[in-house]
């Protein structure tokens, strides 16, 4: 079930009516619960056990981990990194075997199975829970708490990425008048606008960076296209986080802000506290941070980077692409590390907006692993942007329609948002109307949210 | 502001664009010709444009190897290219059969009858007001008429002095090498056989009662580059056309200066290509008995 489908919209209505009847007061939590199991299971009620023993799992090693923290932590910690390693980067290692190769039914079963939706997103909340939790000195949560925190439905397929500690201290009696109603439509309005009408229009245009549709290309739209990507994945990806961010607020619960304006970053450190913010505070608090971080001298601060960033890469997906994005982003990281206090100290608007203009396009040229993770045909991609297209049939690009589509990516990058508010005044809740309208009319081809594939 | 009245505010503005839309669409209709952003977007405004406007007397139905032989480049007139890049010919055959009035000849492409039947384009365009919206898209709108003004479609009168120096060119050096290649792999490797036999009963059932109304179905088959022709995806499928088609009647047939033809790609004619070939079916049909 995605968010742009029209049963969405009527699982959450009934959802969202039935969690403040009063019959239904004592019993919010196993509500959202129950609706949360529905929504993972819609599409995939196979897939249902698993999250189920992910879940019980993690609340076993919780309990034993609050008798003994030394010891269950790290296996509880393993337990989920095995179930990520099962199922999402097996087949890096083997390939995808025919039916009933190994002869057990249960395992040829498990083998079977397609990557569960989410499972990086949930798995990183167990060890949330599990690292958070045990901490502290507090006896355990209940059952039904770890379940919501963990399988909450506006985060449990993409994020955003909550820490247990800022989600777990939420669960309390929620009250229908305590609902900021204009705050979550603002967020919902935008997140629905970010994805209809940017994301899904910009990628009938990017669907021609595929292969092996890009060889069709001309050299400058090549060119086009990557910077086309940028703005559909980041307004796909926003556009989701805003809509959970908005549905959780109806349900009485904050998500973290997962986006920043990440495009009018003046360093690729500063880049990475602006983009998929719940992503890079996870990997720093319980990676980067338990590595050694910047305690161990210049050198270990390097590896510790490089080892982050690829981590983080493979995360996305098992693919020698998503590597590599990774460890190119470290290395940008790990060359400007040295240089960026000498660069805070120049003060000059256009030192600024080179700064961003570079971090910009290294970020976007950098996607182009994202939109083509066979590491060859990116690179195909890559060489054609070098060299002159001779194609007789190349297809032909509308840009001013690329350029209406990806306004609202930069005008929200460009105009700072005090001048915004003071430019619209009361206008506001109208322009909201005119979003709401224009996502409808002017939705592009409907196609499911990038980042539900990892 | 209170909630309601930010509610209000909003519902307003959002009310007022969809009734302007709404209204405007009523009065100025689907008429205007959207800009296409890919292959898919250039097939439905052909099909809208033909299911809207006077039927044509010549129709063109194909696959991406027809798409290439734009209307322009034909001298004869009222005719549509209704080829479906990534398509059958039976789709824009069924949907030609299905409609009201037929033209008098309708030109079938014989090269790729593989594909099934896009039953859901079929369905779409089976009457002339399923293709109609009740609101149009306001940000193609603008762009539509912004692109129709600076680049309007043109007609054979129009082009015709630059199809004159576009011929008076030599053929292209391009080398397309890589993607003969490539496209050489995927014809030999795929067996279309059976899908083709599919195709070919459905297009016996539709040829006599299309014919019946007194429209005149012909095949024509597209050249290839040598190594192409060779393969096993063409060969295989000339061989259950002609035999479920052998009567010479039922084919339209077009010369050419083979040695003048060149492919982007081995498949797909280039542009001067496609000009040559478009000027001997214009030959081939002006001498068709009782035509015009």
């Amino acid at each position: 079930m995605t968010f742009t489908s029209w049963q969405f919209g009527a699982f959450v209505a009934i959802v969202f009516g039935a969690y403040y009847l009063p019959p239904f007061k004592s019993f919010q939590v196993q509500l959202l619960v129950v609706a949360s199991l529905f929504f993972y299971g819609y599409g995939q009620p196979e897939l249902l056990p698993l999250l189920a023993v992910a879940v019980l799992g993690t609340y076993l090693f919780l309990i034993l981990a609050l008798r003994n923290r030394a010891l269950w932590l790290p296996i509880g910690i393993a337990f989920n990194l095995l179930l990520l390693a099962f199922f999402k980067y097996k087949f890096l290692f083997i390939g995808p075997p025919p039916l009933g190769a190994v002869g057990l039914a249960p395992i040829d079963f498990l083998l079977q199975l397609p990557l569960p939706i989410g499972i990086s997103f949930f798995v990183f909340h167990n060890i949330s829970l599990l690292v958070d939790l045990t901490g502290r000195r507090d006896g355990p949560p209940d059952l039904k708490s770890v379940f919501l925190y963990i399988i909450f439905f506006p985060q449990l397929v993409s994020g955003p990425i909550t820490r247990a500690e800022m989600f777990m201290p939420q669960i309390r009696p929620k009250y229908f008048e305590d609902i900021p109603f204009v705050g979550a439509a603002k967020w919902i309005l935008t997140g629905f606008f970010f994805k209809l009408y940017v994301a899904n229009n910009l990628n009938e245009m990017t669907s021609y960076m595929d292969f092996p549709l890009y060889e069709t290309l001309q050299t400058q739209d090549r060119w086009l296209l990557v910077f086309l990507y940028s703005y559909q994945i980041y307004a796909d990806f926003f556009g989701y986080s805003a809509i959970a961010i908005g549905l959780a607020l109806l349900f009485g619960y904050q998500l973290p802000i997962n986006f920043n304006l990440p495009y009018i970053s003046i360093s690729f450190s500063e880049f990475w506290t602006r983009w998929h913010i719940s992503l890079s505070t996870w990997l720093r608090t319980y990676l980067y941070v338990p590595l050694g971080g910047n305690r161990h001298g210049a050198f270990r601060t390097y590896l510790n980077l490089m080892i982050v960033m690829g981590l983080g890469g493979l995360w996305h997906g098992a693919g020698l692409g998503y590597l590599l994005w990774g460890l190119l982003h470290g290395v940008l990281l790990v060359i400007e590390r040295p240089f960026l206090a000498r660069l805070a100290t120049v003060d000059s608007a256009v030192f600024r907006a080179a700064r961003t203009s570079v971090v910009f396009i290294c970020v976007t040229m950098l996607w182009i692993f994202f939109k083509l993770p066979n590491f060859d045909h990116a690179a195909g991609y890559l060489s054609g942007m070098f060299t002159f297209s001779t194609n007789p049939n190349p297809p032909k690009l509308f840009h001013n329609l690329a350029l209406l589509y990806s306004l609202p990516v930069m005008i929200q990058h460009l105009v700072p948002r005090s001048r915004f508010e003071q430019l619209l005044g009361g206008a506001e809740p109208y322009l909201y109307g005119l979003m709401a309208a224009l996502m409808y009319l002017e939705a592009g081809p409907e196609t499911s949210f990038i980042y539900f594939q990892f | 502001m209170s909630v309601v009245q930010w509610f209000a505010k909003c519902g307003f503005a959002a009310g007022l664009l969809l009734l302007a839309c709404g209204v405007a669409t009523a009065w100025f209709g689907n008429g205007l010709q959207l800009p296409s952003t890919t292959t898919r977007d250039g097939t439905l405004i052909t099909l809208n444009r033909y299911v809207r406007e006077p039927t044509p007397d010549v129709v063109l139905v194909g696959s991406s190897l027809t798409v290439r032989l734009k209307e322009e480049y034909f001298t004869t007139p009222r005719l549509r290219n209704l080829a479906l890049a990534g398509g059958s010919p039976v789709t824009g055959l069924e949907i030609v059969a299905n409609q009201p009035r037929l033209p008098r000849v309708i030109l079938a492409e014989a090269n790729v009858l593989s594909r099934p039947t896009d039953t859901a384009l079929v369905a779409k365009y089976s009457s002339a007001d399923s293709a109609r919206s009740l609101f149009f898209r306001p940000i193609r709108i603008a762009v539509a008429a912004y692109e129709n003004q600076l680049h309007a479609p043109l007609n054979h009168a129009q082009v015709s002095s630059s199809l004159r120096q576009l011929l008076n060119r030599p053929p292209s050096d391009f080398d397309n090498r890589i993607y003969v290649n490539r496209a050489l792999q995927e014809w030999n490797a795929e067996d279309p056989a059976a899908a083709v036999r599919m195709n070919v009963t459905r297009l016996a059932q539709l040829i006599p009662a299309i014919e019946r109304r007194g429209a005149r179905v012909l095949f024509f088959e597209l050249p290839c580059s040598v190594p192409l022709e060779g393969s096993r995806f063409a060969k295989s499928t000339r061989e259950i056309v002609h035999t479920a088609f052998p009567d010479p009647g039922q084919w339209l047939h077009i010369d050419y200066a083979r040695g003048e033809l060149r492919w982007a790609d081995g498949v797909h004619l280039d542009e001067r290509s496609a000009v040559i070939v478009t000027q001997s079916i214009d030959k081939a049909l002006s001498s068709l008995p009782g035509y015009p």
